[in-house]
């Protein structure tokens, strides 16, 4: 049945058929949850509470409640919007780019990946409102607009201010991206629905949609446009995010090397990230024949390269810092690696440089286990890199008498476990409620196969098709 | 659907055709909207534009009340008071007294209230110079804790009943004191003679809280009179000192740092300095500015001056005495040396309080013959005119309930007397007690009577500080409270034909100050004057003192040999004051509290300092402030404070600071440090504010001491400090300095000459300011001051001890290191280390890294060459403060303003009365906005306006802001740039090729603040302890 | 209302589809149009339309956004209120770059997708045109408007289900 090109491995395994693909997908949406569903979504419900309170008083008392001081102004609060926008590029970057690659095995994941992006742009968008020391103004007072104060307008020279267009037009671009491709979705759903609600409300959201072939036509060229424009655009987020601290003269941040390398770990991180959910999300809707070890593999080949970018651009910051001859950058790496805070350093290096290097290994590339865990660890290392860019380079630069340490509080904490807790609860509502398999992307690599006509009429449910399975596997 | 021939009804009416349908037909609305009669039928649209008005008049109701302001109810003058123009500030000379400590001042006022003290150059004595406490004073004035009236029994009660009764207390007779410290004020003299005179079996008792009856009596066996001399470092071209801080607390600092700085400036025409040799056991104040400085233990300081008057002797031709030899002190005899070949025009002091010491000093003094050139014995200063004998025999005959009354004129001696609890436990013997104290003290909680002083700031009074200098006390402000002066409340117990003091005053002056001088014919005319200069120079006859030293050396040996040793083995603790906190009377000062000492960068605490060896060998380590707590034993006494590694300590001494440790001083001060003046000893039979053999023992609990500097040396970076020692700045102006030069395809250039932009020109002002590292002393007068000034909160201990404090003027203080290399090594500091002290705010960038980064333009420049923050803006990124190269921007982190959590520590902006110190023109910020220093831009704009309006532009020096005010040294110059004559532009015009430097030169963001290169006198670059 | 009534083909292949689209033509017959699961290729160009304009429309909406980006940053700190910042000039190209290239993405983006919407006439709540439910699960419809081809029903039928039409009905409304 395999009737995808002789050499490569089915992107969709399981004999799936065009329908089953309706009927996988559309079950999650249609039938009762279930308790491991509602177990993940009370955890992180659970998370996000304890987090509010912290939120709260972080903004009721003042960012005081933060470890910060006059010499470290930024510390967990930027290291976690940094975290989350590198984590929010995988999705875009999956759909965007390998769609121009034409690489068809993403159609399988890049809905998810997507709902990941957006998610993690939203608990990105979190933390420059809530670092803020007046974010009740901050707020609105960055964007320029026309303001009772007469011709007072905002500073476009400042790399802030670049992020707030950037990530804004990412966080849009990526949701329009994501809500054309959910229509289609949506109007199979609305057409199976049973119940007056559902149809109601995946009505409104399937748009009218009804699959004509113009519209189709349409729809591609649109799909096209967008990931090419998504493409640049993934690329300029976390260019611009680097600039913040490229443009900056604090020895550590003053470094040209940073838009490409921070670009590199933010798919780094990203894909990681999606690895960790997809991994959760196959399990918990069997979604094995979707989502395949051909699948994690790909994903891991990723990783691998792009930890080595990173590693590289590791190393080329330690060799730049001596090359340049430049004792403030010299001692910036050196007090990074030897300094009060080397540990985070180490850190970073190991999980971000050596652990993705185990995925040469082709055991360990293809173990669902060891990726899940490796994929955990190198998010870590992401976290951890931030944390050493901000705060090692700020702790000591240029003049010893201000040098001081940071300690986080507890509410540095909460606050970082209000985003988590956020992202997840999104995710999960997002897993129950929409389509987490793009069918229509799916049901096009699914060669519609003559041979079982059978099937087809009688609209078969998995296991027996497991049963086929098996039977055509001897065959 | 054209073409459908469908017709659609208004309803069944038209279809039935109703004679009342057709009526109305052509209306929109069938029947009648209500509306006034007189507009008839045809106002259906009437109403509905009745109705869009009041539509229109309600929205725009609505959005003007959104608009508005909320309301500030202010009351204006009913009769406006002459001279109190709102917002203008008016100034009155006058004097900061307490005791002994003096400093002419100049008071500024605004609506009424005192709001900045500043010092007063008219005066000859203090020569404009303050110092932080000075400075700090001005909120006292405005402190919840002092009393708010007369009181008796623990009873708030009414001045008459409070004098009957007081009157009759006294009458019964019986051997009563009078207690206060040195009295340098003669007309209250004169009051208090009054009182002794109604009350024969009255005595006047006084004392000093840090003493010095020892050298007056040394002066007494040297010269037959006991006085304390006036120096003048100005003339001294060698000053050697052994343990006297006199820029920092010995007698009166602002006088000699004032002087002394004059011998220290250096310019391309004057390219000489005096030398400066510092023979101490903890690291003061004077020793960080010291050029050789040689670590002693207290215990070997009067055999080391002996030797060095051996030393002299020898050349000098002077009997040598016999004391054993202290084994090789470091510079001893260079420093011999230095002083015979400046004979005249050197200076040696001590600080020793004992007569045989100071004897033995004078007796140096005078073989170099410094008397009549640096010291003056012939005209007398009165800062210490105390006697602990006598003070001790008050103290005795209280607890043998011989004395019926003591009076204490606003003096603390159960705090800072050494004998003190005993006396706090045996007032109750006296039948009758007074205080004139302005707070319920340590002294005060335990009297009978209370009759509260004023201010000194309410107050007429009058000071000769020095021999025929005399200065006066004005009221900037009428008394707060229901207080009386303390000389008014003389005057009428001893029921004085007046006892209005300031009449009194006026007449004692009439008779004596007018009467002694010539020139000016009538008094009023006089007076005035006085008031106006603030000081008075009567040519009074000269005391007749013999200025042939008469002393004898050999009996002071003799006396030095019992009580000092060679060498001790035991731990010796070495008492000192603090800049900031001194002797502990105005401990209730935030501003003070806060204030971090000029040499370990600690506030709100006081510590043992021991020494970096002493420190390795208990295995003590510090860092960030976090320290062990350890144990003090002296004799059967026990103190627990916490250590503090301190750099330049001498081995086997441990020091611990006075004025701490206050219990009924104010919510501020209360339980802050230790009290350490029952450790006060006795050596010769005085006051000594050392004690040999303690012990020492480090405690296992942790303590974290709150410093706004935890890392001690500059790590070598030649472009933050730059120095030289003046041989080499002789031959070569630009002797140590760093040229930092950036590559480029002409070779190497200037980095100020690499630049992408054009930059911008200042058409108009350009604001600049020049910082000479050599003249400061790092005293940090400016820090207070800018406080003061611009309305810095204080943040208290906890928030210190997170970094965040808010000065917006540090001064960063850097120990040398013995590492050249190693960077990890050169963060430890030497033993024995040279200090220096760099002045650090906002070098108002002309290419400000931190206006480039603001989202909102909160932080921009200025057509003047001001970086200028607008707080209304500003919403708290934090990002300008990431990227500013000096770390000066401060962030308020929480509401510091009216907030419970700051109302203990931020006094001045967190209760009514602390409220009035704040300076109107200056914003008080809120929580989650950045700010820093504006280089006093409504200072600038007061000037520029004063100018404006007279047509002409600012005048040099006219302009200047807070720290360059109050600098004692005037160590920093500012002005405008674009004024070719002004100071400033000479100055940087002179010394561009020579010691003017940038911090940071090489990262090109061209600061507008220049800095000197710091010069010590050596004879060559030298590792001090190579 | 005119009523429209329909004939209906419905397939289970897209290949099969394709052919009998072909067919269906050749055989003089006006398809009104197809409708699918997923997107057919080549399904647009057998049904013989035209390539879509959109391309063009992102394109103008990019200039737009450009135009705009720079024109509000030259205005705001060149022309409204110059301020001097860190010492550079008042205005410069390489500080706008960020700025203008996100606007320009932006408007590009939403100006095409709002396009697409009006012209497909989708929007929020849009109420759908559906011939067979099974359209947006695994069946291919082919819908021929009756009032616009003027052959016979029954040679209509015969020629889908001789197309592979699995099913033949008709859909009036």
């Amino acid at each position: 049945m395999e009737v995808t090109s002789a050499v490569r491995k089915p992107l969709v395994t399981g004999g799936k058929t065009v329908h089953d693909v309706t009927v996988d997908v559309c079950r999650r949406v249609e039938d009762k949850p279930n308790i491991t569903w509602f177990l993940a979504l009370a955890a992180s419900l659970g998370v996000l509470t304890i987090g509010l309170y912290s939120v709260f008083r972080t903004l009721w008392d003042g960012i005081g409640m933060w470890g910060l001081n006059k010499t470290v102004g930024w510390a967990w609060d930027i290291t976690n919007f940094v975290w989350w926008v590198g984590i929010g590029h995988a999705g875009t970057l999956i759909s965007a780019i390998l769609l121009l690659f034409r690489q068809r095995w993403r159609m399988s994941i890049n809905r998810a990946a997507e709902a990941m992006t957006i998610f993690a742009v939203i608990c990105a968008a979190l933390f420059p409102v809530l670092h803020m020391g007046r974010p009740w103004l901050g707020a609105y007072w960055a964007l320029p607009l026309p303001n009772t104060f007469g011709s007072l307008w905002v500073n476009f020279n400042s790399p802030l201010l670049w992020d707030v267009f950037a990530i804004s037009t990412y966080f849009t671009v990526s949701l329009v991206f994501w809500y054309i491709g959910l229509i289609p979705d949506f109007a199979t759903i609305r057409d199976r629905a049973k119940g007056i609600i559902s149809r109601t409300v995946y009505g409104a959201l399937s748009f009218g949609w009804n699959g004509s072939a113009r519209t189709w036509e349409r729809y591609e060229a649109v799909a096209l446009i967008l990931a090419g424009l998504a493409t640049p655009l993934v690329l300029s987020v976390h260019t611009i995010v680097s600039f913040d601290f490229a443009t900056s003269v604090i020895p550590g941040w003053h470094t040209t090397i940073f838009p490409p390398y921070f670009v590199a770990g933010a798919i780094f991180s990203g894909f990681a990230m999606v690895l960790t959910l997809m991994l959760i999300t196959r399990k918990v809707y069997k979604l094995e024949d979707y989502i395949t070890i051909n699948h994690i593999e790909m994903m891991n080949i990723i990783i691998i390269v792009t930890g080595s970018i990173v590693g590289v651009a590791y190393i080329t910051e330690l060799f730049m810092a001596w090359y340049s001859g430049v004792e403030y950058e010299q001692y910036a790496f050196l007090n990074r690696a030897t300094g009060p805070y080397w540990w985070a350093y180490w850190t970073m290096m190991t999980c971000n440089v050596i652990s993705p290097q185990l995925f040469w290994i082709k055991k360990i590339r293809t173990s669902i286990a060891a990726t899940f865990v490796l994929s955990i660890v190198v998010n870590i290392g992401m976290w951890f890199e931030r944390f050493v860019i901000i705060v090692t380079s700020l702790h000591r630069d240029y003049l010893p008498s201000s040098w001081a340490m940071f300690q986080p509080t507890i509410y540095d904490v909460g606050d970082y476990l209000f985003s988590i807790g956020l992202f997840f609860t999104l995710f999960f509502l997002f897993a129950k409620f929409f389509p987490v398999i793009n069918m229509a992307e799916v049901k096009s690599i699914i060669k519609a196969t003559s041979e079982k006509p059978a099937m087809r009429e009688s609209g078969t449910t998995t296991q027996q098709k497991e049963e086929m399975e098996s039977t055509s596997k001897e065959v | 659907m054209k073409q459908s021939k469908k017709r659609y009804w208004k309803g069944l009416e038209e279809l039935r055709n109703d004679p009342e349908f057709v009526k109305h037909a052509d209306k929109e609305f069938p029947e009648y909207l209500p509306l006034d009669e007189s507009k008839g039928n045809s106002s259906a649209s009437n109403s509905r534009r009745d109705f869009l008005k009041m539509m229109g008049f309600g929205l725009s109701a609505a959005t003007l009340a959104a608009c508005e302001a909320p309301v500030r109810k202010a009351i204006p003058y009913v009769v406006k008071p002459v001279d109190v123009d709102p917002s203008i500030p008016n100034y009155y000379a006058s004097s900061y007294m307490d005791g002994g400590e003096y400093c002419s001042i100049v008071v500024k006022t605004r609506e009424g209230r005192p709001i900045k003290i500043d010092g007063n150059k008219r005066s000859n004595v203090t020569m404009g110079g303050t110092n932080a406490q000075v400075q700090a004073s001005v909120l006292s004035l405005y402190d919840k804790q002092r009393l708010k009236g007369p009181v008796m029994n623990g009873e708030a009660t009414s001045w008459s009943d409070l004098d009957a009764s007081i009157r009759q207390g006294l009458h019964k007779g019986g051997r009563m004191a009078l207690v206060s410290y040195s009295i340098i004020s003669p007309t209250t003299q004169k009051a208090i003679n009054e009182l002794l005179a109604a009350y024969p079996s009255l005595e006047h008792v006084q004392y000093d809280p840090i003493s010095a009856d020892g050298i007056l009596e040394a002066n007494r066996a040297s010269f037959g009179q006991a006085v304390l001399p006036t120096y003048d470092f100005s003339q001294a071209d060698v000053i050697v000192s052994f343990g006297a801080d006199f820029l920092g607390s010995w007698i009166a600092p602002i006088i000699y740092s004032r002087q002394y700085a004059q011998t220290r400036k250096v310019s391309p025409s004057k390219k000489t300095m005096s030398r400066h040799y510092q023979f101490e056991a903890a690291l003061s104040l004077s020793g960080a500015n010291a050029d050789y400085r040689s670590q002693i233990k207290p215990s070997q300081e009067g055999l080391v001056i002996a030797q060095l008057y051996n030393l002299i002797a020898a050349k000098a031709g002077g009997s040598s005495v016999n004391t054993p030899e202290v084994a090789d002190v470091k510079f001893l005899e260079k420093a011999a040396a230095d002083l015979l070949k400046a004979r005249g025009k050197s200076l040696v002091v001590s600080g020793s309080n004992d007569p045989a010491v100071q004897g033995m000093v004078n007796a140096i003094n005078s073989l170099l013959d410094n008397y009549g050139k640096t010291v003056d014995i012939s005209r007398p200063a009165y800062y210490r005119k105390g006697s602990n004998q006598a003070m001790e025999q008050m103290a005795h005959n209280l607890e043998q309930g011989q004395l019926k009354g003591v009076i204490f004129y606003n003096c603390n001696p159960v705090y800072d007397f050494y004998q003190g609890e005993m006396i706090g436990k045996t007032i109750v013997n006296a039948d009758i007690s007074i205080s004139t104290a302005d707070r319920l003290d340590e002294t005060t909680s335990q009297v009978t009577h209370i009759a509260p002083d004023s201010h000194y700031l309410e107050s007429w009074n009058d000071a000769a500080p020095q021999q025929g200098q005399l200065s006066l006390v004005q009221p900037a402000i009428t008394p707060l409270f229901d207080t009386r002066q303390a000389q008014g409340s003389f005057l009428t117990w001893a029921n004085s034909a007046e006892t209005d003091y300031y009449s009194y005053l006026k007449a004692n002056w009439q008779s004596n100050a007018f009467a002694a001088q010539s020139d000016e014919a009538s008094f009023d005319i006089f007076w005035d004057q006085a008031l106006y200069d603030g000081v008075v120079e009567t040519s009074a006859e000269i005391a007749a003192v013999a200025t042939a030293f008469g002393g004898n050396p050999a009996s002071f040996a003799a006396s030095i040999r019992e009580n000092y040793q060679p060498s001790s083995e035991g731990v010796e603790l070495v008492l000192y004051q603090k800049v900031g906190i001194g002797n502990g009377r105005q401990a209730n000062n935030p501003w003070l509290q806060e204030m971090p000492d000029p040499i370990s960068k600690a506030c709100w605490d006081n510590y043992v300092a021991i020494s970096q060896r002493m420190a390795r060998e208990m295995d003590v380590t510090m860092s960030e402030g976090k320290t062990k707590m350890a144990q003090v034993k002296v004799g059967d006494q026990t103190l627990v404070l916490p250590v503090l590694v301190q750099p330049g300590q001498a081995y086997g001494t441990i020091s611990i600071a006075l004025g701490y440790g206050r219990s009924k001083a104010g919510k501020v001060a209360d339980g802050v440090g230790v009290d350490v003046y029952p450790l006060v000893s006795k050596v010769n039979g005085y006051a000594a504010y050392y004690t040999t053999d303690v012990q020492l023992e480090i405690l296992g609990d942790n303590y974290r001491i709150a410093q706004t500097q935890t890392h001690q040396t500059f790590m070598g970076r030649e472009t933050v400090i730059q120095d030289a020692v003046l041989s080499e700045y002789q031959q070569n102006p630009k002797a140590g300095r760093y040229e930092p030069k950036i590559e480029s395809y002409s070779g190497p250039t200037d980095p100020d000459e690499i630049s992408l932009w054009k930059g911008h020109k200042y058409p108009n002002h350009h604001w600049v300011m020049a910082i000479d590292l050599t003249t400061c002393i790092g005293c940090g007068a400016c820090t207070v001051a800018c406080q003061v000034e611009n309305n810095v909160p204080v943040v208290g201990r906890q928030e210190v001890i997170n970094r965040r404090e808010m000065h917006w003027l540090r001064i960063d203080r850097y120990y040398s290191s013995d590492a050249v290399e190693d960077l990890k090594e050169m963060e430890n500091a030497s033993d024995n280390p040279e200090v220096t002290f760099q002045p650090m705010l906002c070098q108002q960038c002309n290419n400000a890294p931190c206006e480039t980064v603001c989202p909102v333009a909160a932080t921009t420049h200025s057509t003047e060459g001001l970086n200028q923050m607008t707080y209304n803006r500003c919403i708290g990124t934090r990002y300008c403060a990431n990227n500013c190269p000096y770390k000066v921007r401060r962030f308020n982190w929480f509401k510091y303003h009216d907030n419970k959590q700051f109302s203990d520590v931020n006094t001045a902006m967190n209760d009514d009365l602390g409220k009035m110190v704040l300076n109107p023109d200056v914003t008080v910020r809120s929580r989650g906005v950045m700010e820093k220093c504006t280089f006093c831009v409504q200072r600038i704009q007061l000037g520029k306006l004063e100018a404006k309006k007279e047509g002409r532009r600012p005048e040099d020096g006219e302009i200047t802001t807070a720290c360059a005010q109050a600098c004692p040294t005037e160590g920093i110059v500012f002005g405008d740039f674009n004024d070719p004559n002004s100071r400033i532009s000479q100055l940087v015009a002179q010394e561009k090729e020579g010691r003017a430097y940038n911090v940071l030169h090489e990262i090109g963001v061209k600061p507008n603040i220049w800095y000197l290169t710091k010069l010590r006198n050596k004879d060559e670059q030298e590792e001090i302890n190579a | 209302m005119k009523k429209d009534n329909f004939l209906i083909g419905v397939f289970d292949d897209d290949a099969v589809l394709l052919k009998a689209v072909a067919k269906v033509r050749e055989s003089g017959i006006r398809i009104h149009e197809c409708y699918t699961p997923f997107p057919v290729h080549g399904l647009g160009d057998a049904l013989g339309y035209k390539r879509s304009k959109l391309p063009i429309a992102a394109f103008l909406f990019g200039m737009l956004g450009t135009s705009l980006a720079l024109l509000m940053q030259f205005y705001m700190l060149g022309i409204d209120w110059p301020m001097i910042i860190g010492g550079k000039n008042f205005t410069s190209i390489p500080t706008f770059f960020p700025v203008t290239f996100e606007l320009t993405v932006l408007l590009s983006a939403l100006g095409m997708v709002g396009t697409f919407m009006i012209i497909s006439d989708l929007r929020p709540y849009g109420k759908a045109k559906i011939l067979d439910l099974r359209a947006t699960d695994d069946k291919y419809i082919m819908a021929i408007d009756l009032s616009k081809n003027n052959i016979g029903l029954d040679e209509i039928k015969k020629t889908l289900s001789g197309a592979g039409a699995i099913e033949v009905n008709e859909k009036h409304n």
